[in-house]
């Protein structure tokens, strides 16, 4: 047992050897070397006093770092949220109705292939560059991987279990509630877990291409007057709201689970 | 000198155990599989570790063959203590391990790619011992397109094949139904009887045991440990009915049941 | 009987699909030619019309099969170096602890940033040329092999390992006849995720800043209000989406062959 936990603190050392490393390199071959310009390629304190400063000011695109977080945050639950809503009972639905599945399925395959971003430029032109193109956008990448992993899970029931519920005089509704969702329910999480990842993804290249707000808009500003330390602040800002998404929702998930089991 | 005159001139022990003893940390504090375990092998005999339950004996092959190590006392080969996993000593698995994106070539000739053989020369011998354990023809097949029983005629050919000196053999009928293994156990005899070697064979199956072992070494459950050791020497092969036979079952059976 | 009963459960899944696609395009087709909406959207003749007149006649400076070509020359690039090095390092990772204490943390740190954010800053290092594009596709493709990879080589079956060890296989043979080969099934899994990725960023990248392929065709379209153009784009982005999910199925199959039971 010691000698397994002396090893972990071994790993861990090396794990912090190594980011400091890169940080350290980072550090002297942009500050020290000057092998790149800092307009090119910021040094890592140069990123950091940024953050600070982006936190308190609103040049040059306009607002603070946590105005422009709140407003990307703001599009993306709403859009999540609505994908998710309508594309987890879609999801089950098909794989548990074969008539549903028939008639929603061909419609869904051809929508399938095309990357929720493509629509961008469409919803651009028909609702403007407001909130409500950004909201549908995210809304129809989240759509995709609901209803995916909702419907191989429900599929992943086994016949045996639902010939249990049966025997035992289960209604189609118990069946559904009580065997098939509980079976599929990992896979409904890995599928809201995608989801959110490309609803992100989404919502950020959508703020590239038009908006006036957002942490998409906050980077593509700043390359526009070749501000790399702002662009790099705004891309670390975009991967911590993701981290932090996925993280909760890996709780939501666990906590889900324990429940059900408990029952 | 042939590898067969090599084996005779290493007379005397291959495998030896001296009061192995292994401990796994659990939360709960330390817990003894196996204790004070002795054995010695003969030259080309049949032995049966015949036990109750799942721990210890797994654990023993295991460690045997060098994929774990021991917590107390040594286990030797030829006198030299056992580190690591070593061709030598060949292994078939109770879960067959077989490498599933190999075909039956592929696995039996897996051994002597790694020992850096020529592709010619491997696949003759492979050859030989496919064929010996009967799977001729399916050569090219995967193993998911195998039965059970074919799996593990494959496992048996793949450790035969690097020509070890001790075969060790972990309940590799275990996961078959009764009738194939009655067939298997037929079936590895007659190789065992065309290609001599020292097997230690792990089993929990007293039937299984009485119709291959020349010695049966019964252990107790966990911590496993020798209770008794048997010398079998019925004419092979043997009749599952035959008076001695029967005896010998209830003598065997009788004291397991009391160790449990 | 049972035959029977297949190959009629098979005409009205057939007869469903048409049913349902039929009653899409009828109802696009009228609510663009009886309604109001045919001022915003173009009907499905006319859709068709234009991709049939793009592949002989230009949009733009090149036919959409010359559009299609530039994106998917740019995926091709970028994917396969990009998968390359996310198989070697996700492999190492999963299969040498040290490897992961070295290079975990700082993979962690970038994965959650999507490619798409990396735009704006491979412009300016890179500039505006087929670099940039490239190694936003190198990132969107290297972040989820590697991760699958990664996973593939942790799960490799322990008795199997044994099985190479006994029969003599060194350190370096088991990581290449035995790591490799096993974790055959996920890495595939990851590139199935990586190419739709990667193609889901060329569009990015090509919405952002390009002169041709099929990002900039809808992109242009929307630019210059022309919806027909946005629209042919889209069936074509799905169409080659829909070629790239088809081909990479279809190698699997065939290198996965001996993970598949039946025939």
């Amino acid at each position: 047992m010691d000698m397994k936990k002396q090893k972990n603190v071994f790993y861990l050392c090396i794990s912090v050897i190594s980011v400091a490393a890169v940080i350290a390199l980072w550090y002297f071959l942009i500050n020290v070397m000057h092998l790149k310009s800092e307009t090119v390629f910021p040094g890592p304190l140069k990123v950091f006093y940024t953050f600070l400063q982006k936190l308190q000011t609103k040049a040059p695109d306009g607002a603070t770092l946590q105005a422009h977080l709140w407003a990307s945050i703001k599009v993306a639950v709403l859009g999540y949220g609505l994908g998710a809503l309508v594309g987890v009972p879609l999801g089950i639905a098909m794989a548990w109705n074969k008539w549903v599945d028939r008639f929603v399925r061909p419609l869904f395959d051809l929508i399938r292939p095309i990357p929720g971003l493509a629509w961008i430029p469409m919803f651009i032109l028909l609702f403007g560059i407001g909130i409500t193109s950004k909201a549908l956008v995210i809304f129809l990448g989240s759509l995709i991987a609901c209803v995916v992993n909702s419907y191989t899970g429900i599929r992943q029931t086994k016949e045996t279990h639902l010939w249990v519920g049966d025997v035992f005089g289960a209604t189609s509704g118990q069946k559904l509630f009580r065997i098939a969702i509980p079976t599929a329910l990992p896979m409904i999480f890995t599928g809201l877990r995608v989801a959110l990842g490309t609803a992100w993804t989404a919502l950020v290249a959508a703020e590239l291409l038009a908006s006036t707000k957002g942490l998409g808009y906050m980077i593509q500003q700043a390359r526009a007057i070749s501000r790399p330390d702002i662009i790099i602040v705004g891309m670390l800002a975009i991967g911590a709201v993701g981290a932090v998404f996925d993280a909760v929702l890996h709780l939501v998930e666990i906590k889900v689970a324990k429940g059900m089991n408990a029952k | 000198m042939s590898m067969e005159q090599e084996r005779k001139l290493k007379n005397g022990n291959l495998i030896e155990c001296t009061n192995v003893c292994k401990a796994f940390e659990t939360p709960e504090g330390e817990y003894q599989v196996v204790k004070d375990f002795n054995l010695e092998t003969r030259e080309n005999e049949f032995l049966v570790l015949f036990g109750p339950g799942q721990c210890g004996k797994t654990t023993i092959i295991n460690m045997i063959a060098g994929f774990e190590r021991v917590t107390g006392g040594s286990i030797k080969s030829q006198g030299k203590e056992i580190s690591k996993p070593d061709p030598s000593r060949g292994v078939v698995f109770q879960s067959t391990a077989l490498f599933p994106w190999m075909t039956t070539m592929g696995n039996v000739e897996y051994g002597l790619k790694m020992a850096g053989n020529k592709k010619a020369e491997r696949e003759k011998r492979a050859q030989k011992y496919i064929d010996l354990v009967g799977l001729q023809g399916f050569e090219k097949a995967f193993p998911v397109k195998l039965s059970g029983g074919m799996k593990q005629r494959v496992g048996i050919a793949r450790a035969y094949c690097n020509e070890p000196e001790v075969m060790l053999m972990d309940e590799p009928f275990g996961a078959l139904d009764a009738q194939t293994r009655y067939l298997m156990q037929e079936e590895l005899q007659r190789i065992w009887e065309a290609e001599k070697r020292t097997v230690i064979f792990v089993t929990n199956n007293i039937e299984e045991a009485l119709y291959l072992a020349d010695r049966i070494l019964v252990l107790t459950n966990c911590p496993a440990t020798v209770k008794k050791e048997y010398v079998i020497d019925l004419p092979r092969p043997r009749n599952l009915v035959s008076p001695e036979f029967l005896a010998l079952r209830k003598e065997i059976t009788g004291i397991m049941d009391s160790t449990l | 009987m049972i035959k029977k009963k297949n190959i009629s459960d098979k005409t009205i899944n057939v007869a469903c699909a048409c049913i349902s696609i039929g009653a899409f395009l009828f109802l696009w087709y009228w609510g663009t030619a009886f309604t109001k909406l045919g001022m915003l959207i173009p009907g499905p003749v006319e859709v068709l019309e234009t991709v049939t007149a793009g592949f002989f006649g230009k949009v733009g400076r090149h036919s959409i099969l010359v559009h299609v070509g530039y994106s998917m020359i740019r995926v091709m690039i970028g994917f396969i170096v990009g998968s390359v090095f996310g198989i070697v390092l996700g492999l190492l990772m999963g299969w040498y602890r040290i490897a992961e204490a070295i290079f975990n943390p700082l993979f962690r740190i970038i994965r959650p940033i999507p490619p798409i954010a990396w735009i704006p800053i491979s412009i300016i290092w890179f500039g505006l040329g087929e670099n940039a594009k490239i190694f936003l596709i190198f990132l969107a493709s290297f972040s989820n092999t590697t991760l699958n990879s990664m996973a593939g080589a942790k799960n490799v079956d322990r008795e199997v390992v044994n099985a190479a060890k006994m029969l003599g296989a060194n350190e370096r043979q088991i990581f290449t006849t035995i790591v490799l080969p096993a974790s055959v099934p996920s890495i595939f899994a990851g590139l199935q995720v990586a190419i739709s990725s990667s193609w889901a960023t060329v569009l990015a990248a090509e919405m952002v800043r390009s002169s041709e392929g099929l990002g900039w065709m809808i992109v242009a379209g929307m630019n210059n209000n022309d919806m027909l153009q946005i629209l042919s784009g889209i069936v074509m982005i799905g169409v080659v989406g829909f070629i790239l999910a088809i081909i990479m199925r279809k190698a699997e199959d065939i290198l996965c062959r001996w993970n598949k039971s039946g025939n």
